[in-house]
């Protein structure tokens, strides 16, 4: 009994270790895009997965290490209500500097949106 | 030996850097705003590992809290900017 308790610590103690990880690369490429990117377009594409399966990753590996406590409950509804809302105001957000008359990069090809306004 | 969460803190800390870069350089007001929705969602998961780091309960409400404030606002300037008007 004890010896199989160990184990399945020990196996979630590596996953959520695999989850935080995941998270942490997700964040970096969020950063990294919000430096190097040209336009706002461009920009929310990859800050909108820090929202998602950043957040989301390292708050399912709270979960995973802390167990059913109040703090892995916690943390993945903050997770939760993050993969939630995120889009959506990343969403609202792009439309509004589209409407608001921010322009695209020079290296963009195509822009259905603009010719479905104009239409 | 350091854990990898305390990496994770770390790291956190240093993910500030390009948002506070973006903050101050973007050239439009929408990146400015992506930019603080960005920190909002680093410092929500810094929260989050700091909690579990700490063992104490309080600064995942914090978090929660944060999140639907940092919705909120995002929702209310996309709208300033789209219309013209809030509500």
């Amino acid at each position: 009994m004890s010896g199989i308790s160990v184990f399945i610590n020990m196996i979630m103690n590596i996953l959520s270790d695999i989850v935080l990880l995941i998270g942490l690369i997700f964040v970096f490429l969020g950063m990294l895009g919000l430096i190097r990117l040209p336009d706002v377009y461009n920009r929310l594409h990859t800050t909108a997965k820090i929202g998602t399966l950043g957040a989301f990753g390292v708050m399912l590996s709270i979960l995973m290490r802390a167990g059913f406590a109040p703090i892995g409950i916690k943390a993945i509804a903050v997770g939760l209500f993050l993969l939630l809302t995120a889009p959506i105001a990343a969403h609202m957000i792009t439309r509004a500097a589209h409407r608001h008359g921010v322009g695209l990069c020079k290296e963009s090809i195509i822009d259905e949106y603009g010719e479905a306004r104009e239409r | 030996m350091i854990s990898l969460l305390d990496f994770s803190l770390i790291f956190m800390v240093l993910a500030f850097i390009p948002c506070m870069y973006r903050i101050i350089k973007g050239p439009t007001v929408p990146d400015r705003v992506v930019a603080v929705d960005a920190m909002t969602t680093v410092i929500i998961v810094m929260l989050g590992a700091y909690s579990y780091d700490k063992g104490s309960v309080f600064f995942m409400d914090v978090a929660l809290v944060l999140a639907v404030i940092s919705f909120v606002g995002t929702v209310t300037i996309s709208k300033y900017l789209d219309e013209g008007v809030v509500l």
